[in-house]
C-alpha cells in the first residue's frame, strides 16, 4: 500500500457504514476540451480536439449528515467535482448518484436534493432587492404563493438579512451577498448543501459570522450533508468532520478529521503529506 | 402546468422589475420607432405620385406599406434575437449558473427568459401601429382582425423557431451567431420590409423566396390593408406552417442537444 493510498481512510471504521451514501461517485472522469487554434484547425481539421483532464477516475461515497471539507491546490478539480455533484456538469465517464438519482440520466431529480451556494457575487440580479431575488429563484425551485413568502421570511431571518430584504443587491456588502447566496441555496430545503469557497471574498469578521451561521444554525438545526471547497484549513477544522484532498484530478486522501487528532497530526501536516505522497 | 405558469410569471415579473428600473429606456425605444415612422411618413409624401404598380397589391400607398414593414420587421427581429440575447446576458451577468442549478429544466429557463421581451415588443408594436393609424393617417380600417392575428401568431412561431436555433448557435459558438446574421440581416434587405420585393432584380427576388419574413409581411399587408381572408393568403400561410412544423421541433431538439453538450464539456457558462 502506498503512502497516498493509506491516507484514503475507509469510512466503515467509524461505525457509520450502516447508512446508505447520499452521494456516490464511481470512476468519474471529467475532461474539458481545449479550443483548437487556427493553425491546428487548418493543418489538422479532422483531428479530435485535445482535452484537459480535470478529474480522473474519482470514486467516493458520502454519507448523509457528513460535513466534508474539499481541499486541494488551485486547479486541483475541487470546483469541477462540486459542480458534477450539483448536476451543473455531466461527467465524461463514470457516474454520480445523488440521493438515488444518476446526474446524467435523471439530472433534474438529482438536482432537487442539492443546494448550490455559488461564490460568484454576480450571480444575483443587482437591480432587484434581496427578497425579489429569492422570489425569482424560489419560483425556479417550484415554490410560490404563501409557501414561498413564508420560506423567504424564514430564510432572511436565518441568515440575518431581515432588515435588508427590500434593499437592492447593488447596496449589499460581500458578506450580505454571501448570506443571500446561502439563503438561495437553502430555499428548496435540499438535503445536500454545496459551498464553493464561501468565505473567499469575506473579511475575518464576516467570515467568522458566516461560519457560525453554517455551523450553529444550518448544520445544528437540519443536519444537512455539507460539501465545502476551501483553502482555509481552520475553516475546514471548524466546520467539517471529514476531509477530502484532491490534487491534479485525483483523490489523495479522504478521511475523518477526528482520526488526525488521535494520530496527533494537524490538518496542515496531513494536507502536506497527501500532496507530497503523490509528488514522490 | 401550474408550475410552468408560475415560473413564466416569475420571469416576466423579474424582467419587468429590472426594466422598470431603467425609466427612460422603454420610452426611448418607442420614441426611436416613432422617429423612423416620421421619416417614412415624409418619404411616402414624396413618393405618392410614383407609387406605380409595385404597391398596387397592397393598396397603392407607400406609408401604410412601410408602417407594417417597419413595425413587424422590428418585432420579428426581436423575436429572432431574444433567446440568444437572454442567454448571453445571463452568461455575462453571472446569473446563468445560478438559474441552471435550480430545479427548472435548462431549456425552459432559456425559453422563459425571453417572455418579457416578447410582451414588451408586442406593446411597442401596438404603439407604432396605433400611432401610424391615428397620428399619421394610415388606413387600417379594412383589417381582417382574425386573419391578421393568425398570421402574427404563425409568424411569431416561425421566428421563435429560428430564435431557438440562434440560441443553440450562441451556446455552441459563444459569439458570431450565423442564424441571426442570415435570417435577420438578409431579411431586413430582401424580405420586403421597406420596399416591395417586385422592385428588386429578378435574381434577388428568387433569393428572397427563402427569406421567411417575406411571407409574413406579404400576408400581414394583405390582411391588414386589404382585408384579405385566410383563404386568400393561403399560400404564405402554408409556407409559414411548413417552416414551423419542421423547424420548431428540430430547433428545440438541437438546442437541448447543445445544452447537454455544454454541460458535458463545461462550456455552458463560458462567453
Amino acid at each position: 500500500m502506498t503512502e497516498s493510498q493509506a491516507l484514503v481512510a475507509p469510512t466503515s471504521n467509524q461505525g457509520s457504514s450502516q447508512r446508505a451514501p447520499i452521494i456516490s461517485a464511481r470512476n468519474v472522469t471529467m475532461r474539458f476540451p481545449i479550443v483548437k487554434r487556427y493553425r491546428e484547425m487548418i493543418l489538422h481539421p479532422f483531428r479530435p480536439r485535445r482535452t484537459c483532464t480535470a478529474l480522473d477516475g474519482i470514486t467516493l461515497e458520502i454519507e448523509q449528515g457528513d460535513r466534508i471539507a474539499v481541499l486541494g491546490p488551485n486547479g486541483a478539480g475541487k470546483t469541477t467535482l462540486l459542480k458534477l455533484i450539483g448536476g451543473l456538469l455531466l461527467p465524461t465517464q463514470g457516474e454520480i448518484v445523488v440521493n438515488g438519482f444518476d446526474t446524467l440520466e435523471h439530472n433534474s431529480a438529482a438536482r432537487k436534493s442539492v443546494g448550490f451556494v455559488l461564490n460568484e457575487e454576480r450571480s444575483f440580479f443587482w437591480r432587484l432587492s434581496g427578497v425579489q431575488n429569492l422570489e425569482f429563484f424560489g419560483a425556479l425551485d417550484n415554490l410560490w404563493g404563501v409557501e414561498l413568502q413564508n420560506r423567504i421570511t424564514e430564510l432572511m431571518g436565518l441568515v440575518g438579512l431581515e432588515e435588508a430584504g427590500e434593499k437592492t443587491i447593488s447596496g449589499y456588502s460581500s458578506g450580505m451577498k454571501q448570506r443571500l447566496a446561502l439563503a438561495r441555496g437553502l430555499i428548496a430545503q435540499p438535503e445536500v448543501l454545496i459551498l464553493d469557497e464561501p468565505t473567499r471574498a469575506l473579511d475575518p469578521v464576516a467570515c467568522d459570522e458566516f461560519l457560525e451561521l453554517i455551523l450553529g444554525r444550518i448544520h445544528r438545526d437540519s443536519r444537512k450533508t455539507l460539501l465545502i471547497a476551501t483553502h482555509r484549513l481552520e475553516e475546514a477544522v471548524k466546520l467539517c468532520n471529514k476531509v477530502l484532498i484532491i490534487d491534479r484530478g485525483h483523490v489523495k486522501a479522504f478521511g475523518f478529521l477526528a482520526n488526525l487528532a488521535k494520530d496527533k497530526v494537524t490538518l496542515l501536516q496531513y494536507y502536506r503529506q497527501a500532496l507530497i505522497a503523490e509528488a514522490k | 402546468m401550474t408550475a410552468l405558469l408560475h415560473k413564466s410569471w416569475a420571469f416576466i415579473t423579474k424582467d419587468f422589475r429590472i426594466e422598470s428600473g431603467y425609466k427612460l429606456n422603454f420610452l426611448m425605444r418607442i420614441a426611436e420607432s416613432l422617429m423612423i415612422l416620421i421619416f417614412f411618413y415624409f418619404l411616402s409624401a414624396l413618393m405618392t405620385s410614383h407609387n406605380g404598380g409595385a404597391l398596387g397589391r397592397y393598396g397603392g400607398r407607400y406609408f401604410p406599406f412601410a408602417l407594417i414593414g417597419l413595425a413587424f420587421a422590428r418585432y420579428f427581429d426581436l423575436t429572432l434575437r431574444m433567446f440568444s440575447d437572454s442567454i448571453r446576458l445571463a452568461q455575462v451577468t453571472g446569473c446563468l449558473e445560478a438559474m441552471l442549478s435550480s430545479q427548472t429544466n435548462c431549456v425552459a429557463v432559456v425559453l422563459m427568459s425571453s417572455l418579457y421581451s416578447l410582451i414588451s415588443g408586442a406593446v411597442q408594436l401596438c404603439v407604432i401601429l396605433v400611432a401610424g393609424a391615428f397620428l399619421f393617417g394610415a388606413d387600417l380600417s379594412r383589417m381582417n382582425v382574425p386573419a391578421t392575428l393568425l398570421v402574427v401568431l404563425l409568424s411569431i412561431a416561425t421566428f421563435v423557431a429560428f430564435g431557438v436555433l440562434s440560441a443553440a448557435a450562441i451556446v455552441w459558438l459563444k459569439k458570431g451567431d450565423p442564424i441571426t446574421w442570415i435570417v435577420g440581416g438578409a431579411g431586413s434587405i430582401l424580405g420586403g420590409a421597406y420596399f416591395p420585393i417586385t422592385v428588386m432584380p429578378g435574381w434577388l427576388q428568387k433569393v428572397s423566396l427563402v427569406i421567411p419574413i417575406r411571407y409574413s409581411l406579404d400576408a400581414l399587408r394583405l390582411t391588414m390593408l386589404e382585408g384579405y381572408s385566410l383563404v386568400m393568403v393561403a399560400r404564405p400561410l402554408i409556407t409559414l406552417t411548413a417552416i414551423v412544423t419542421v423547424l420548431l421541433p428540430a430547433s428545440l431538439w438541437l438546442f437541448a442537444a447543445t445544452i447537454q453538450k455544454g454541460r458535458k464539456e463545461g462550456t455552458l457558462i463560458e462567453y
